[in-house]
């Protein structure tokens, strides 16, 4: 490793300059508004949780935790997401008091990038969480509210595609002779190989029934065939599951403006491995990664000892900035100018016009370096001198 | 219907390609001067081809500068990007696997692998559960051997003549490569409908050859 030069930060940090802060600000403050209107509380949590408990219930890979030790000897980790963490605090204290529990939150999570280490590591992340509902109304609610925020926030265009963690696995299951056939095939589909797909049927050494079904189970889902079709992929147990899925979209299609937003498709999956129910990600022109994602978690409080549906969303604030159209109002700044002696008289004129909520900035004539540079990053300037006030 | 973009290795590959998709019904411009020109315009079809080093596919295609791109799947293997991979070509067929000298064995002590393929070669050797120090290699792989750079190499075969001359033997084969149709995960969802209709009839025409 070379040296470190005096300007570089830890690998994967970055730097919120005036604009980028006042952009995340207005993203937060209309967010916020928005959020608590639909009736959630917002929380924060530590930055640092213990490795044991945390570090090992998030679904965040091991390797991508930025690991410490306090000086007990514990193992830390800064925290990778926020489901985690809040899913502790519903589980200890607060789903006791409140039940179903409707919590967001507006946080940093830390992820180390293995790859190109320019990527950030270190990124704001803005999150719904429904605790305590195991109905179709609560997995609908999220979804609704992923999208009707992002149009709040002003995403002009975006798509929301749902899929189904239990359906996905109950085809697998039904069309493969053990486990170890069906979670090779599944992480193929997380990486959406469907090349890898195909190639793993054959060599699985399935029936050709099995690989026709999976086959067509594919095909199904990249054509966006109607839900109704994949009744016959599944045994007569497992139809509840598309019972839900299907009142999943009666709810969206009566709640949500534009229909057109959301799609089904069942080969959706995630590494996240705690995803039991529905699962969704969001894009939006403008970036090459997905700007968000969620789904239905029960799994995860099971490692609390909790027995609770839950279910709820996150939106990476660093890429909705890439989609967003800069939103901040340009605020009128007025620079102040004076000279010795003038002190007083300037900072009357200052006072005067902040009452009136413009943004003014006093500043002794003398102490600029180069006048014309600093002049240009004002709107108005005005000299306090000994001709009286000159604009 | 919106535009496309996509990105192409070029060279061989490159006309391969583009003469699949002519025969596949794309209405494209038949004569193309590819060899200065960054970026090719194909106005009927509302497309725009990149022209970009192989290596360099999957980076478009992840960032969304591209919404497709066509990859070998040795690039794929060796950089894990975050791509959809939707469709194998079946052109520029080969394999990757490791050569040497005839009749040697791996070192015991400190085995050495050239390579231009760091990450396909260190999961090949962890996975059979041996320990060797990779030497990554731009090209002319095969020379590491014959000066004694390395005991095995991990490179690219299409018919075997490159090892042949430089009196190599192959060794184990690791796995099959061929060029693949890879999309963007945001332009699969957000310009779903073209990138459907444009696969659809890409492998309509591929069943036809």
């Amino acid at each position: 490793m070379s040296k470190i030069q005096m300007f570089e930060k830890p690998l994967g940090m970055r730097d919120s300059f005036p604009k980028v802060f006042e952009q995340k600000e207005y993203i937060r403050s209309t967010a916020r508004d928005f959020i608590r209107n639909k009736g959630y509380d917002f929380i924060k949590t530590p930055s640092v949780e213990y490795f044991e408990t945390i570090g090992k219930a998030s679904a965040i890979d091991e390797s991508s935790l930025f690991k410490l030790v306090d000086n007990q000897g514990e193992m830390l980790v800064l925290r990778p997401d926020m489901t985690t963490p809040i899913a502790r605090i519903a589980a200890s204290k607060l789903l006791k008091e409140k039940n179903p529990l409707r919590l967001a939150y507006f946080a940093n999570v830390f992820r180390a990038q293995q790859q190109e280490g320019g990527r950030p590591a270190e990124f704001e992340q803005l999150g719904l969480e429904l605790i305590g509902d195991f109905s179709a109304y609560g997995d609908s609610e999220i979804v609704n509210a992923a999208a009707e925020l992002l149009k709040a926030l002003g995403v002009e265009s975006f798509r929301i595609t749902i899929g189904h963690a239990g359906i996905l696995t109950a085809i697998l299951e039904n069309n493969t002779n053990n486990q170890e056939q069906v979670s090779a095939l599944r992480q193929l589909l997380v990486e959406k190989n469907f090349v890898g797909f195909e190639e793993m049927l054959e060599e699985l050494q399935l029936t050709e029934e099995q690989k026709g079904q999976l086959t067509r189970m594919v095909e199904s889902s990249i054509e966006a065939s109607p839900l109704q079709n994949f009744r016959t992929f599944l045994t007569d147990e497992q139809q509840v599951l598309l019972d839900h899925v299907e009142t999943l979209q009666k709810l969206l299609n009566v709640q949500l403006s534009d229909p057109l937003l959301i799609s089904f498709d069942f080969t959706l999956a995630s590494h996240m491995s705690y995803y039991t129910g529905m699962l969704f990600e969001i894009h939006a022109a403008g970036s090459g990664f997905p700007i968000g994602s969620g789904g239905r978690y029960d799994e995860l409080f099971r490692l609390f000892d909790e027995e609770v549906g839950a279910t709820g969303f996150g939106i990476r604030v660093d890429r909705l900035l890439e989609v967003l159209p800069d939103k901040t109002v340009k605020e009128k700044h007025t620079l102040i100018l004076f000279e010795e002696g003038f002190y007083q008289k300037s900072n009357e004129l200052a006072e005067e016009r902040r009452s009136k909520s413009e943004r003014v900035t006093l500043q002794y004539a003398a102490s600029v370096l180069d006048l014309d540079v600093f002049k240009q990053n004002f709107d108005e300037v005005i000299m306090v001198s000994e001709g009286g006030s000159l604009t | 219907m919106n535009e496309l973009t996509i990105a192409m290795p070029k060279g061989r590959i490159f006309e391969e390609a583009y003469q699949m998709f002519i025969d596949a019904g794309f209405d494209l411009p038949s004569e193309i001067d590819d060899s200065r020109k960054l970026i090719v315009e194909a106005p009927n079809e509302r497309i725009q081809f990149i022209l970009a080093k192989p290596m360099d596919v999957p980076v478009y295609v992840e960032h969304g500068v591209a919404d497709i791109g066509i990859a070998g799947k040795d690039v794929l293997l060796e950089q894990h990007r975050d791509v959809h991979e939707l469709l194998d070509l079946h052109i520029s067929n080969c394999y990757i696997a490791t050569a040497g000298l005839p009749n040697t064995q791996m070192d015991d002590i400190a085995p050495r692998v050239a390579t231009k393929y760091p990450t396909i070669a260190t999961n090949f050797y962890k996975e059979k559960g041996e320990q060797v120090e990779i030497i990554e290699l731009n090209g002319s792989i095969e020379l590491a051997p014959m000066i004694g750079l390395a005991d095995r190499i991990v490179d690219i075969v299409s018919t075997g003549q490159t090892l042949k001359e430089n009196g190599l033997v192959e060794y184990e084969k690791i796995v099959d490569i061929s060029s693949r149709l890879i999309v963007n995960p945001v332009s699969y969802r957000v310009k779903n409908e073209r990138i459907r209709q444009f696969v659809a009839q890409l492998k309509n025409g591929m069943n036809k050859r």
